[in-house]
C-alpha cells in the first residue's frame, strides 16, 4: 500500500532538443480525448517553462509578496498616457493604449497575487467602459464595466454606474436596474457614488414607467 | 504407564483443528475479500495528468539516455520545474475540491443518505492527497533549498490567476454579440422613428437617419407630448431617455479628469 503514491501512468513523452518543448509521442494506446488533455496540459507546461526560464536562476517562481514592481510601473505609465488622451478627447487613442494596458496586465506572470491583477484590471477596465462611453459603444462599455466590477465588485460605484447607464442607453431599464440594485447593496446608499447611483435608478425607473403607461 | 488413549483424546483434537481452521480461513477470506473492495473501489480523483507527465519526464531520462547513448539530450531541470508546478496547481485545486466536499458528506453520512464506500473512498482521496503534497514539497525542496515553503503558495495563485484570466476572456468574448444585438436594435429604433416621422410630416426630416439621439432632442423640444404618446412603444422610451443623459454629460466630459479616480461622465 505504501507504494501507491509511486504508481503512475507513463506517458511517451518527447523533447524537442533544441526549443526545449515538450511534446506527446502519439501512439494507439491513447484514446483521442486522453490525446487531446495531454496535449492542451503539455501546451501549458511549456508556456510555463518558457515564463519561468525569463527569470533569474534558480528559476523558481518567487513567493508571491515582494512584487517585481518593474510591470506595474509600466502599465502605470500607459494608464496615465490613457488618461492623457481621454482629456483631450481623443477617445481611439485612449482606448488603444487602455488595451495595451490591460494586455500587459493580463501577462503578468501567474504566480504573482491575483489581488494585485484584480486591482489593476478594474481600474483599467472601468477606464476603458469610460472611453468606450465617450464614444456611444454601449455594448463595449457595458461589457468592459461587467469586467471591472467582476475583477473588484467593492469600492468600483464607477464601473456599477457605468455598466447602469450602458445598459439604460440600450434601452435594457430591467437590467439597468438590477445592476444599480446590486451595486447599491454594495456600496451602500449614504456613499458619495450611492447617490449617483440612486440618481440613475429614479431615471430608470421613471423610464420603466413611462414603457409601462404608454 | 500412561496408556494415552489416542482415540478418544482425537475427538476434541479434532474438533478444535476443525474450529480454528474454519475461523482461520474465515478470518483471512473476509479480510481479502474486504481489501479487494476497498481497492476496487472508485478512485474519488480521475488520473492525476499532471503528477503522471511529471513522473513521465522524470523516467524519460534515464531509459532515453542509456537506449541511445548521448543522443537524447536530459530533461533540463527547469522543465521538470515547470512541470513540478503544474502538479503542485493541480494538487491545490485537489485539495480545495476535498476541504468544500468534506463537510457536505460528513452530514450525509450521519444522515445515512449516502452509503460507507462514498466515506471510504474519500478518506482514501484524502489521504493519498496529503502524501502526495508532501512528497511534492521534498522534491522541491529538492530543486532549491526553501522552495518547498512557498511553492503551493506560488501554485495557489497561479490557480487563481487561471480562474479569473478565464473569467476575463469569457466576458470580453460577449462584446462581439452585445454589438449585433445592438447594432440590430438601433437599425430597428431608427427604421420606427423614419416611419414615425413620415407620420407626422411636421417634424423635421434632414437628420433623421444618422443621429437618434441628437434628433431625438429636436423631437422632443419640438413636440414633447407626441414623442411620448403617439407609438409609446420601447423605442420611444429609449430616445427620451437619451437626451438628456446626452445633453448633461456632454459638458462636464471634457474637465472629468484625474486619472484614476475619474468618475463617470455626468457626475460634478
Amino acid at each position: 500500500m505504501a507504494s501507491e503514491i509511486d504508481i503512475f501512468n507513463e506517458y511517451p513523452l518527447h523533447m524537442d532538443p533544441a526549443s526545449k518543448a515538450i511534446s506527446l509521442i502519439a501512439t494507439s494506446a491513447q484514446t483521442p480525448a486522453q490525446k487531446a488533455d495531454i496535449t492542451a496540459e503539455l501546451e501549458e507546461l511549456n508556456q510555463l517553462h518558457r515564463s519561468l526560464q525569463t527569470l533569474d536562476p534558480p528559476n523558481i517562481p518567487p513567493p508571491p509578496l515582494p512584487i517585481n514592481p518593474k510591470r506595474g510601473a509600466q502599465i502605470n505609465k500607459l494608464r496615465d498616457t490613457a488618461n492623457a488622451a481621454y482629456r483631450k478627447s481623443n477617445y481611439d487613442e485612449a482606448i488603444r493604449l487602455y488595451t495595451y494596458a490591460i494586455e500587459m496586465g493580463i501577462a503578468r506572470p501567474g504566480w504573482e497575487p491575483v489581488t494585485l491583477t484584480r486591482e489593476e484590471l478594474s481600474a483599467l477596465y472601468a477606464n476603458r467602459a469610460q472611453a468606450h462611453m465617450a464614444k456611444q459603444a454601449w455594448p463595449e462599455g457595458l461589457v468592459d464595466g461587467k469586467c471591472s466590477v467582476d475583477s473588484k465588485p467593492v469600492a468600483n460605484v464607477k464601473a456599477w454606474w457605468r455598466i447602469a447607464k450602458c445598459l439604460a442607453e440600450m434601452a435594457r431599464y430591467e437590467e439597468s436596474k438590477k445592476f444599480l440594485a446590486k451595486g447599491l447593496e454594495i456600496e451602500g446608499r449614504d456613499s458619495e457614488g450611492g447617490k449617483e447611483l440612486i440618481g440613475l435608478l429614479e431615471d430608470v425607473e421613471k423610464a420603466l414607467l413611462r414603457g409601462a403607461s404608454a | 504407564m500412561f496408556d494415552i488413549d489416542w482415540l478418544s483424546l482425537a475427538v476434541p483434537l479434532v474438533y478444535l483443528g476443525i474450529l480454528l481452521g474454519s475461523l482461520a480461513t474465515f478470518s483471512s477470506l473476509y479480510r481479502k475479500r474486504k481489501a479487494h473492495k476497498a481497492a476496487s473501489l472508485e478512485p474519488w480523483f480521475p488520473a492525476h495528468l499532471q503528477r503522471d507527465i511529471y513522473f513521465s519526464l522524470l523516467h524519460l531520462e534515464p531509459s532515453a539516455s542509456s537506449t541511445k547513448e548521448k543522443k537524447a539530450p536530459a530533461i533540463p531541470d527547469s522543465v521538470l520545474k515547470a512541470s513540478l508546478l503544474r502538479r503542485a496547481s493541480e494538487d491545490i485545486r485537489r485539495i480545495m475540491a476535498l476541504r468544500s466536499q468534506k463537510q457536505a458528506l460528513a452530514m450525509l453520512l450521519q444522515r445515512g443518505s449516502v452509503g460507507d464506500d462514498l466515506w471510504q473512498r474519500f478518506q482514501r482521496a484524502e489521504k493519498e492527497m496529503e502524501d502526495e503534497v508532501k512528497d511534492v514539497v521534498s522534491e522541491a525542496n529538492a530543486y532549491a533549498p526553501g522552495w518547498g515553503q512557498t511553492i503551493f503558495q506560488s501554485a495557489n495563485e497561479m490557480m487563481n490567476n487561471d480562474i479569473y484570466r478565464k473569467r476575463m476572456r469569457e466576458q470580453q468574448s460577449k462584446v462581439e454579440e452585445e454589438r449585433q444585438w445592438w447594432d440590430k436594435k438601433k437599425t430597428s429604433i431608427q427604421e420606427s422613428f423614419m416611419k414615425e416621422l413620415d407620420d407626422n410630416t411636421s417634424a423635421p426630416t434632414t437628420s433623421a437617419a444618422t443621429k437618434s439621439s441628437t434628433k431625438s432632442s429636436e423631437e422632443t423640444k419640438a413636440s414633447p407630448a407626441p414623442a411620448a404618446s403617439v407609438q409609446g412603444s420601447d423605442d420611444d422610451a429609449v430616445l427620451v431617455e437619451a437626451d438628456p443623459s446626452a445633453n448633461i454629460p456632454a459638458s462636464p466630459a471634457s474637465p472629468a479628469g484625474g486619472g484614476k479616480k475619474k468618475k463617470g461622465k455626468g457626475k460634478k
